[in-house]
């Protein structure tokens, strides 16, 4: 596209109104274009336009909180794909599970989500890991550790609650187990345990309410804390600089 | 006369930091209170509102050899390692199966009956203490323990020799959930009992 | 440091006064305090489960012929499996039998065997074991006591804590007799004994041979 027709194309695609109301400013080339690219995009916002070098060094961070987001990003793509074909219902859940494995095309979906969720806990251990050993939970930071814990919590509760959804002896004798774990904290009674089960023992109703903390409570809440998470990180001056 | 003195400490230009006459006007009971009658020289006293750290302010001052340019650094980065785990997590998936047993039957419990792994620590735990001992101990303590951390660590540095015992004290927690995670996956079996990985694995992802 | 003169007369509420702001302040907080507390407490009357069958109704299980024809053993102090509510039902007199009779001389029993009408003597026990939940088996033939085979807890007939790491004896149900007709109530579950209650039974685990544990 040297000359002629094309590069006319091009102008006039670039020079309309359509255009211009997308991309404000030219390609990111120079400083100027990189900065803008960077401020004017709601995503690219959540950096800062510039970072410190010790920053984005693999020795520094492990890239594990970076890691730990795009898992959790690749868990909530896969799993609205799930959800396409998994229905909430003891009578159904084991077979649509097995239908995803043998009749839908590319039934690997299930392999991918379910060890992305392994994964996402290995990495958010060890990104709590770097960020204790770095020491960079120090003020002015305290807050976002306690944000973090939080989201550790909640990475556990969407990985447990999952593991209940194939509904085969596995995941029914597992969650029966660490329910019941969960319930020898203290303050936590038999009200608790029902409330949660959705009965007295597991059936139908605990399928369905893990399903919904599963699928929309806990990824929300999630979602929601990662906006705070990052938010933080921005504010309190960016990924800590070298120890 | 006393002030509170920091390196670098900025106080909040609107905050009444000479007497209290606007305060009763806000909120009462709530602004600085400042002791000592006004007008007596060397009675007043200053408090210290905020304590800006250098490091979280915004870095106008720096030079700029400090930092590059996120586009394209580090959504450089950030896209190969997206790449990266994108195709390991589909290799992965195509070539491992996902487990899936026999559908549910709540009238048969299984010879060996596991929490998911990364519960199989607190389970071995409880199989040492009494069950409501371990449950007080080890959810509530491990959480408020984890979160009280940089409340505890008061200290202003960062770099491993300056806080060895923090390292050896978390490093012991992580290497000893560690230890017991991988004893109650791979080292126990029926009836919770002792099993050598190579006589029988009881684990399933 | 400056002199303060210029500042004027400091006007406030008297002590012990409110202001019409921090009057206005307050009820707004405690406003908002009410209405958290109300979306709360609505939010788990809403989640809670109100059970109409199965566990967590009243279950009827039928006269103690019906359970004689569904399990011809209940005489012989065999408990009762009723698994839509995962019970034993325990037919005591009979089971208390039973464990002298097996246990060769080491219990002793007033009754004897068979006794296929225990009347109100009958307990229903959950099959869920008080350790971790797993499914309790029916019992071992070796000691007479039930055996939960995941991490080994041991009870007697009559549900009461004797080894393992469970934290109490099995969690039971109130039962009643209607007539001649059982009906167990699940709505509630009655905690089990807690370890230590020895009311038949006193075998120690190192007497005999175990399934499990
Ligand atoms: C869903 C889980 C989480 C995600 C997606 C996440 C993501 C991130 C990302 C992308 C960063 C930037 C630096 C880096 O990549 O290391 C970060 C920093 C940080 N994270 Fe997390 N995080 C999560 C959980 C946690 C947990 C469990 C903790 C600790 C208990 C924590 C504490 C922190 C702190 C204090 C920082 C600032 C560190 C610094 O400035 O060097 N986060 N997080
Ligand atoms: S569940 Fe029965 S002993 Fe653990």
């Amino acid at each position: 596209m040297s000359d002629g027709s094309g590069n006319r194309m091009t102008r006039w695609l670039k020079e309309s109104t359509v255009w211009r109301s997308l991309f404000r400013h030219g390609v990111p080339r120079d400083r100027r274009t990189r900065v803008m690219a960077v401020m004017s995009n709601v995503f690219l916002h959540l950096h800062p336009v510039a970072v410190r070098k010790s920053g984005i060094r693999l020795s520094f961070t492990w890239c594990m909180g970076g890691l730990t987001f795009f898992l959790f990003l690749a868990e909530v793509v896969s799993g609205v794909l799930l959800m396409f074909y998994y229905r909430p219902v003891i009578e159904y859940a084991y077979q649509d599970i097995q239908d995803l494995r043998a009749h839908v095309t590319l039934g690997i979906l299930r392999e991918i989500h379910r060890w992305g969720a392994h994964a996402m806990i290995i990495s958010i251990w060890l990104h709590m890991m770097r960020v204790f050993l770095t020491g960079s939970y120090k003020p002015p930071r305290e807050f976002n550790w306690i944000v973090g814990v939080f989201l550790l919590v909640l990475t556990m509760l969407l990985s447990f609650t999952g593991y209940l959804l194939p509904w085969d002896q596995l995941a029914i004798w597992a969650i029966t187990v660490g329910t019941q774990m969960a319930l020898y904290a203290p303050l936590a009674g038999p009200e608790s345990s029902f409330l949660i089960l959705g009965g007295i023992e597991i059936g139908q109703g605990t399928l369905l309410r893990f399903y919904v903390a599963h699928v929309v409570l806990f990824p929300l809440v999630t979602a929601i804390l990662l906006i705070v998470h990052f938010w933080r990180i921005r504010k309190d001056g960016g990924i800590s600089g070298p120890v | 006369m006393t002030i509170e003195k920091r390196p670098n400490a900025t106080a909040d230009k609107n905050a009444p930091t000479q007497a209290p006459s606007e305060a009763p006007l806000a909120a009462p009971g709530a602004g600085p209170k400042l002791p000592g009658p006004p007008g007596v020289p060397g009675t007043e006293r200053f408090r210290l509102l905020a304590y800006v750290k250098q490091e979280s302010m915004v870095r106008v001052d720096k030079r700029p050899d400090e930092t590059v340019l996120t586009w394209p650094h580090l959504l450089r980065a950030e896209f190969v390692m997206l790449m990266l785990m994108t195709a390991l997590l589909v290799v992965v998936s195509a070539f491992i199966r996902a487990p899936l047993e026999e559908m549910a039957n709540p009238v048969i419990t299984p010879h060996v009956a596991k929490a998911p792994w990364y519960f199989l620590g607190l389970q071995e735990l409880l199989s040492y203490f009494n069950a409501t001992v371990a449950g007080v101990l080890v959810i509530p303590v491990y959480l408020g323990g984890l979160m009280l951390i940089p409340f505890i660590d008061r200290t202003p540095y960062r770099a491993a020799r300056d806080r060895k015992l923090m390292w050896v004290f978390f490093l012991c927690l992580m290497i000893g959930g560690l230890i017991i995670t991988f004893i109650g996956s791979f080292f126990r079996g029926p009836s919770w009992q002792w099993v050598w990985p190579w006589e029988g694995l009881f684990f399933t992802l | 440091m400056t002199q303060h003169t210029s500042y004027g007369e400091v006007h406030g509420p008297r002590a012990g006064e409110i202001s019409r702001r921090g009057f206005m302040r307050r009820m707004l907080g405690i406003g908002t305090g009410i209405l958290s507390l109300q979306f709360l407490g609505g939010t788990i009357a809403f989640l809670w489960p109100n059970v109409t069958e199965g566990l967590g109704a009243e279950i009827t299980l039928g006269t103690a012929e019906d359970i004689n024809s569904a399990a011809p053993d209940w005489a012989q102090g065999l408990p009762y499996i009723y698994n839509p509510a995962r019970l034993f039902v325990v037919n005591v007199p009979a089971g208390k039998a039973r464990v002298a009779q097996e246990s060769g001389g080491a219990v002793e029993a007033e009754a004897s065997l068979p006794v296929p009408d225990p009347g109100e003597d009958v307990l229903a026990l959950w099959r869920k074991c008080p350790h971790l939940g797993c499914q309790v088996p029916q019992l071992c033939e070796f000691s007479q006591w039930f055996e939960c085979l995941c991490h080994g807890s041991q009870y007697t007939i009559l549900g009461e804590y004797r080894a393992g790491p469970a934290p109490r004896g099995m969690d039971r149900f109130p039962m009643r007799l209607d007539g001649d007709v059982y009906i167990v109530d699940t709505r509630e579950v009655e905690s089990g004994p807690p370890p230590g209650t020895v009311t038949f039974d006193d075998r120690e685990p190192g007497d005999m041979q175990h399934c499990a544990g």
